[in-house]
């Protein structure tokens, strides 16, 4: 027998549930954020690029963007990391009465934002083809409820399957449905203040 | 991990158990019947050749609109094709080459032979996995639908606004092009975190990243990049999709956009996009070098550490295509400075693989052979790219023929010689069977000199002023000859590519039964059965960097 000719091992023992960067599932949802983040980040960057053409900005007569309803929103999904950090702590624990109850508080949540969503497009107090400013301002939102809007459907779904049919495999499902619940209101709060914060600079410099 | 390292061969006791479990995995892996089965496949050999299929069906079609281009240009004031016609043509060759096939290809050969590498059963997410074949093939047929309907897209392989906007490009090829490319960037990001995730988790034991062969490497770095570059194009070409359907404004001058936004989003994007189609290609060669050459690489850390630098400097040059535009001196100098530099990583490998043809005892195999003719053609290539790295070189050259020889001495040395020699290298382990030796050279030398013939004279076309994209050209220009030459050459590649077809499909029955490893190499794919079953029926524990031995023991099952 040759010395380089290969061994072989028995891995019928290893577990097939595991967590965090040990599960697949994680990995992918991983390569989702870092996607959908940099599509985001593009966003942000020509928001700053195009911003360069204007002397004003918002330009004209464009009324500065409300602030109720993104307030409102960012409120609601810093508070929802909460039931996050819950239901991620009881599917890792493999709790399923602690899963299903966060899941549904976090389904809740889901569609909050999404009710919320439509008040924030009218916040923005202008049309996407009215000028540049109206374009990308209204293309990072659309860009972003797409993710929001997938999310709600992914964790209804889920827990609609946690009451219907459980099996292990869900609860890693749950674990990193929460790591994409942190990105997805993460970053929604760093592009709000874009949206509407940097408009009450008014001048551009 | 746990569990319990056995030798293979072992008492005879192991040879029953082995027989079970390789009926159970038959059992497990085995698609459904019939065309359901086919279609939904989640097998990665399946999908991969699939795919590699798929992408060498879109090449042939990129070169059927080369050899109209070509025989349109042959002689002056021709009469053949028209300006409208040649715009397409153009455009959609470049689409076709750049999106259809280069990158997909590549990406098909990384989702093929990476798990066989690195001593997995699949791809990490076997389902995502189909769903970006059927992606990508959307976005093809989407392309190739509209240009006989006759709404091909005429706006360049960049697709530059104002051009592509909605008032100079009325028609709805500018829209299939933005699709088309969507779709094939979903594609992509789908193919690398499949490469990333499978490289990263499912390794077999014992495969530590050190130990990993070079191309795994090379698909690694490359999935990397297309995790950072693809979203740039894909953000862009809906914009433009936006700007032209709903009528935003983000290129448009007229509502406060700006063009130069557009160069930037696609540039930055489509210089890594180089990368992306040649590291997988220095990864091939490595991987042939060794083999060919009958001992280990020269220099694998240095290797690897040059791929990794080239992946990132890659995404710090792409204001190089943007010479003309009136950037600041300053940023000029800087990409100038950056374009220079990426030469040296180049630089370093090609001396690691002359130091092991060097030091080795070299077999001169046809896959050797075009690895030769990649190191010549290549550095062509790479030669004129620091030429036109220069500013004020560029701005002379800009827009000429000098580009469009450039771009082809790149793309084709850096990525279809490899890709030729890799297709013969690995061709017996896709098939299990040898392709023909002598074809294999008649394919090479055609290919070399064809590809030699016709875009060398481009250099001098581009230096005595002729512009790319135009149809034709006056008599009095003096540029006839030049052009028949070209146009000759490209006869030839066809020739070329028409005997490798004969030798894949002589293959089928004619040619020599390969086994699992004709050429004595020593990665891990070469350790299965050719074609292989489900990868491997044990799990491999690997020991070192050169692994996978001689042919699997006498009493393996398979
Ligand atoms: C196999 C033989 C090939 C021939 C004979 C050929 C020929 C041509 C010709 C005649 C043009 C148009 C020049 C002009 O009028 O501007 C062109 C453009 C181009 N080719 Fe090829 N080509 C070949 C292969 C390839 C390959 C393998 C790639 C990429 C992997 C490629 C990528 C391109 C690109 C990106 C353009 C620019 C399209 C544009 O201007 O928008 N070609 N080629």
């Amino acid at each position: 027998m040759s010395a380089r000719e290969p061994a072989w091992m028995d891995v019928s023992t290893l577990t097939t549930t595991t967590f965090g960067h040990r599960d697949l599932g994680w990995w992918g949802t991983l390569g989702f954020v870092v996607i959908e983040g940099m599509t985001l980040f593009i966003c942000a960057m020509s928001y700053f690029y195009l911003r360069r053409n204007f002397a004003l900005w918002p330009p004209g007569h464009t009324q500065l963007p409300g602030l109720t309803a993104p307030a409102i929103q960012c409120a609601l999904m810093l508070l929802s990391w909460w039931p996050v950090r819950l239901a991620d702590k009881a599917a890792r624990q493999l709790d399923l009465a602690a899963l299903r109850r966060w899941m549904i508080v976090m389904t809740l949540f889901g569609f909050a934002f999404c009710l919320l969503r439509w008040f924030e497009f009218q916040a923005l107090h202008t049309r996407w083809d009215s000028d540049a400013y109206g374009s990308i301002v209204w293309l990072t939102l659309i860009f972003h409820t797409t993710l929001l809007v997938f999310e709600a459907g992914e964790t209804a779904t889920l827990t609609a399957m946690l009451h219907a049919r459980p099996s292990e495999r869900l609860f890693s499902d749950a674990s990193d449905n929460a790591l994409y619940w942190y990105f997805m209101t993460g970053v929604w709060i760093a592009l709000a203040a874009m949206v509407y914060l940097v408009p009450l600079l008014r001048g551009v410099p | 991990m746990s569990g319990a390292v056995t030798p293979a061969v072992d008492a005879g006791g192991a040879r029953e158990v082995q027989a079970r479990l390789v009926a159970e995995l038959d059992a497990s892996w085995r698609d459904a019947p019939g065309l359901r089965g086919w279609l939904t496949t989640t097998d990665h050999k399946r999908i991969g050749r699939r795919y590699a299929a798929t992408a060498f069906f879109f090449f042939l079609c990129g070169g059927v609109e080369a050899a109209l281009m070509r025989l349109q240009l042959s002689r002056p004031e021709n009469g053949f094709i028209g300006p409208d016609l040649y715009d397409r043509l153009f455009t959609t060759h470049g689409t076709t080459m750049m999106f259809l096939f280069a990158v997909p290809m590549m990406t098909a050969i990384g989702l093929y032979f990476v798990p066989l590498m690195v001593g997995a059963r699949n791809v990490a997410y076997p389902r995502l996995n189909a769903f970006g074949y059927y992606t990508f093939l959307i976005g093809g047929l989407l392309l190739y639908v509209a240009l006989f309907a006759g709404n091909g897209p005429a706006d360049g392989w960049f697709s530059y606004v104002p051009l592509a906007g909605r008032d100079f490009s009325p028609d709805k090829g500018a829209d299939v092009w933005s699709q088309t490319v969507t779709f094939t960037e979903i594609a992509g990001l789908i193919a690398a975190v499949e490469i990333i995730v499978t490289v990263f988790k499912c390794r077999a034991p014992g495969m530590s990243l050190a130990r990993m062969p070079l191309f795994v490497w090379a698909m690694l770095v490359t999935s990397f990049m297309i995790l950072f570059a693809m979203p740039w194009v894909a953000t862009a070409s809906m914009f433009l999709a936006m700007d032209r359907l709903i009528n935003t404004h983000l290129f448009d001058p007229s509502g406060g956009g700006d063009a130069l936004l557009w160069q930037h989003l696609f540039w930055f994007f489509g210089h890594p996009e180089v990368y992306i189609i040649f590291i997988p290609g220095l990864g091939m060669v490595s991987q042939i070098v060794g083999t060919f050459s009958r001992r280990e690489v020269f220099g694998y850390p240095a290797i690897v550490l040059s791929m990794i630098a080239t992946g990132i400097l890659g995404f710090g040059l792409w204001v190089h295509h943007m010479f003309a535009t009136g950037l600041p001196q300053m940023g000029a100098s800087f990409f100038t400075a950056a374009s220079a530099m990426i030469t040296i990583p180049t630089g370093v490998q090609f001396f690691c693989w002359i130091a092991t043809l060097w030091s080795g005892r070299p077999r001169l195999a046809v896959p050797l052979l075009f690895v030769l003719g990649f190191v010549a053609t290549f550095l062509i290539g790479g030669l004129t790219g620091v030429m036109i790295a220069s500013v004020p070189f560029d701005r002379q050259v800009h827009d000429t023929f000098f580009i469009v020889a450039h771009l082809h001495y790149v793309l084709i040395g850096g990525a279809l010689f490899p890709l030729f020699g890799a297709l013969h290298y690995w061709w017996p382990k896709l098939t299990g069977r040898l392709l023909d030796e002598r074809l294999g050279r008649w394919q090479f030398w055609l290919f070399f000199i064809g590809v030699n013939v016709t875009f060398f004279p481009m250099h001098l076309l581009g230096l005595h002023g002729m512009p790319r994209r135009v149809y034709t050209y006056l008599a009095g220009t003096g540029w006839g000859g030049l052009n028949l030459l070209a146009s000759i050459g490209a006869v030839t590649i066809a020739a070329s590519v028409v005997v490798f077809l004969v030798a894949m499909w002589q293959s089928r029955r004619a040619s020599a039964v390969a086994g699992s490893n004709p050429w004595d190499a020593d990665s891990l794919e070469w350790a299965t059965r050719s074609p292989p079953p489900y990868n491997f029926a044990l799990v491999p524990v690997v020991t070192s960097r050169a692994d996978s031995g001689p042919s699997p023991p006498a009493n393996h099952p398979w």
